[in-house]
């Protein structure tokens, strides 16, 4: 690809939709700022190595329509919203009725709030480094927004149920606010799962505001088809004492890329951000994370896993930048990796930007393959190489899996991941 | 039942065996005795089929079957079974899992069917009561910061699950105290049977106070360099290795 290439026009006609003005006003302006966005190469630095493998053909330029779901959507004692191909589904939704607690549809949303939502979407990130995110506020037709009033608690988690796909390739834009008032508390569940057969691209920004003391945690699952690439990007703005916890798993595919932006902007804030990601075949997976430390006092703690098969790639770039306002930081980030074999390549780098004096700060990365002597141990109870090899791998992530606050969603997780790491021993 | 000819073998191109020769009828008791460093637990690793270990010439056989063509998993579902020396930990994957895994994978290869979870912990908790661990350690990682102790018996309680046709047992009794040293002779009695062989390698008599071997051999710079009756162990015990030619830590 050309390096000066800049995103094909094709992709700044976003489709005719029910959305409020002011909403309407803000996608066409942002679509207009997009007409000079380059397309990222392989000197980009933040795409480095995932630029090959993004495809940004025209014939995926169109929103994807139809793609019958055959997800029987597991519910859990939980309420839930289906979004298929970035438009809510209301009737297969299952909304709660809590007070405090809003879930809107962007299209339903009154003039006055649809207003302040176009005043607010993008604000928790810096579009500039977050390239796809322009993409989606170009580009959305429908979002979700949740409002939860000072002190309001949502008594069990939301699962938002993203469903992307159809009978021709297409792109879609799934979009979700979170605005979390003082002292409110949320869990809330993103699954991305791909229907139809067609090419697909799926480009998604969540963003949460937390206001002072505000606690939500954010799980969030990519197990979409090897038809679909993923862009994805969520970020978090946190006030005085608020709490954010993030729990990410990513299966493979053609291209699998998430952004995770949290920026600590308020004393006392505190973040923990765990990711498993696993990739086989000739996968790609690519997370970036950044934390910001503005305030002082603050606390984040990051740990990702990649287990890397075959001819897999995975790469992890996790940024701390400590500001120089923020004394008293305490920040801690780990990557350990797995490869499974000697053909898969992972690349991480933890980067550390220091600007005060008073801080704790420690990283760490490391790559590793399965220890010989556990293998021979497990076989020689005659348990076979692939469920030995399976239960080393599970070993290596479980710690983080487990924590996964949502059971019904921790044990699809494990089950998920126990069969597609089974995958990756066949024939090996 | 298991049968040694001019078994040689080596690691990184130094040779550890020396042309090991020993047949082991069912039913049988063997101990095998020596210095440090002279190669018992090479031999036992080499049959279970440990490939760090590379055989450069012998065969070996278990009731007529070549064990050298055999993977690992293939030997242990035959019925080989080796008691670490040095069990390793595995943090993350829990003993009961990996016991009950282990324990399906043979009744899978027998045309057994698998056993639940629930069934099996029944049989789990029964059996660590037998070699006195405590069935909380069935929850933690697989020998995740157990004693040395608390490690050996854990692999008599796997001997006593898969219930192997031919158990090797390498200095199972090193590291116990008198109380545990009974538990696992225990647990070894219980394991000696008309069908099965026992391979145990020591250093101290005080084991075969309680396990009285039918034969006691003695390894020494890769070869076996006297056998005899249970007599011999106390001879060992009375006389160290001097009097058979040898240093007491020649090895190499
Ligand atoms: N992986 C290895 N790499 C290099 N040398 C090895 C390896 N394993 C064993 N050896 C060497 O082989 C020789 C025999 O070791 P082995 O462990 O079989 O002795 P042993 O008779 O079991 O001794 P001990 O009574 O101390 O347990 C030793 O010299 C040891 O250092
Ligand atoms: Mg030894």
């Amino acid at each position: 690809m050309n390096p000066q290439a800049t995103l094909s026009g094709a992709f700044l006609q976003s489709a005719g939709s029910t959305l409020p003005d002011a909403l309407k006003t803000m996608r066409q302006q942002r679509a207009t700022a997009l007409a000079d966005m380059p397309v990222p190469t392989r000197k980009t630095e933040n795409w480095k190595y995932s630029s090959r493998h993004l495809q940004l053909d025209d014939s995926l330029a169109g929103t994807l329509v139809g793609g019958s779901s055959n997800t029987a959507f597991h519910n859990g004692d939980a309420y839930r919203v289906v979004i298929r191909n970035g438009q809510l589904d209301l009737d297969a939704s299952e909304l709660p009725d809590v007070s405090g607690v809003e879930v809107l549809a962007f299209r339903n949303l009154e003039d006055a709030d649809a207003a302040q939502l176009a005043e607010r979407l993008d604000n928790t990130l810096d579009s500039k480094a977050v390239q796809f995110a322009r993409l989606n506020s170009a580009r959305f037709e429908d979002g979700l927004l949740i409002r939860l009033a000072k002190n309001a608690v949502l008594d069990k988690p939301l699962f938002v149920f993203c469903e992307n796909g159809g009978d021709k390739a297409g792109s879609a834009y799934p979009r979700i606010y979170v605005e979390a008032g003082q002292h409110s508390q949320l869990t809330l569940v993103e699954e991305y799962t791909s229907v139809g057969e067609a090419q697909a691209l799926v480009n998604t920004v969540t963003e949460f505001s937390l206001a002072d003391g505000a606690n939500i945690t954010s799980v969030r699952l990519t197990i979409e088809g090897q038809q679909t690439q993923h862009i994805g990007a969520t970020a978090a703005r946190l006030q005085a004492n608020a709490r954010f916890e993030s729990h990410c798993v990513g299966f493979g595919g053609p291209l699998r890329r998430h952004d995770l932006r949290v920026c600590l902007e308020g004393k006392g804030a505190e973040c923990k951000l765990n990711g498993v990601a696993v990739t086989q075949g000739q996968q790609h997976l690519d997370n970036h994370t950044v934390i910001e430390h503005v305030a002082p006092h603050c606390e984040s703690e990051e740990s990702y896993r990649n287990i890397a098969a075959d001819k897999s790639h995975a790469v992890f770039n996790g940024r701390i930048h400590i500001h120089p306002d923020a004394q008293k930081s305490n920040a801690n980030m780990s990557n350990k990796n797995l490869l499974l074999s000697t053909g898969a390549e992972i690349d991480t780098k933890p980067e550390l930007e220091i600007y005060a004096d008073d801080v704790k700060c420690a990283h760490g990365a490391t790559v590793g393959q399965l220890d010989e002597e556990s293998l021979f141990y497990l076989v020689s109870r005659g348990i076979d190489r692939k469920e030995a090899g399976t239960l080393l791998s599970m070993a290596f992530i479980n710690e983080l899996i487990e924590q996964i606050p949502v059971e019904p969603v921790r044990d699809a997780a494990h089950a998920r991941l126990v069969r597609f790491i089974e995958q990756s021993f066949e024939g090996a | 039942m298991l049968s040694i000819k001019n078994l040689h073998a080596s690691v990184e191109g130094k040779e550890i065996l020396k042309g090991i020769n020993l047949e082991i009828k069912a039913g049988e008791v063997h101990a095998i005795m020596g210095p440090n460093g002279s190669g018992k637990s090479t031999l036992s690793q080499v049959l279970a089929g440990n490939d760090a270990f590379e055989v450069t010439s012998g065969e070996v056989t278990l009731n007529g079957e070549n064990l050298l063509e055999l993977e690992t998993e293939e030997r242990a579902r035959e019925g080989v079974f080796l008691a670490f020396q040095y069990p390793v930990e595995i943090p993350g994957v829990s003993n009961i899992q990996f016991l009950r895994t282990a324990v399906n994978s043979m009744r899978k290869h027998k045309g057994e069917p698998e056993m639940s979870a629930v069934e099996f912990m029944k049989l789990a908790r029964e059996t660590s009561k037998q070699v006195d661990l405590n069935p909380d350690f069935l929850k933690r990682g697989v020998n995740e910061g157990f004693s040395g102790g608390e490690k050996k018996r854990n692999e008599i309680m796997q001997a006593l699950l898969l219930q192997p046709k031919l158990a090797i047992l390498d200095e199972t009794d090193s590291g116990l105290d008198i109380d545990a040293l009974k538990v696992v002779a225990d647990g070894v009695n219980a394991l000696r049977a008309q069908d099965r062989a026992i391979l145990m390698v020591t250093h101290y008599q005080r084991l075969l106070d309680h396990i009285v071997p039918d034969y006691v051999h003695v390894l020494a710079g890769g070869k076996i360099i006297k056998s005899g009756g249970k007599e011999l162990a106390l001879e060992l015990e009375e006389r160290g290795y001097g009097w058979l030619g040898i240093d007491e830590d020649a090895a190499k």
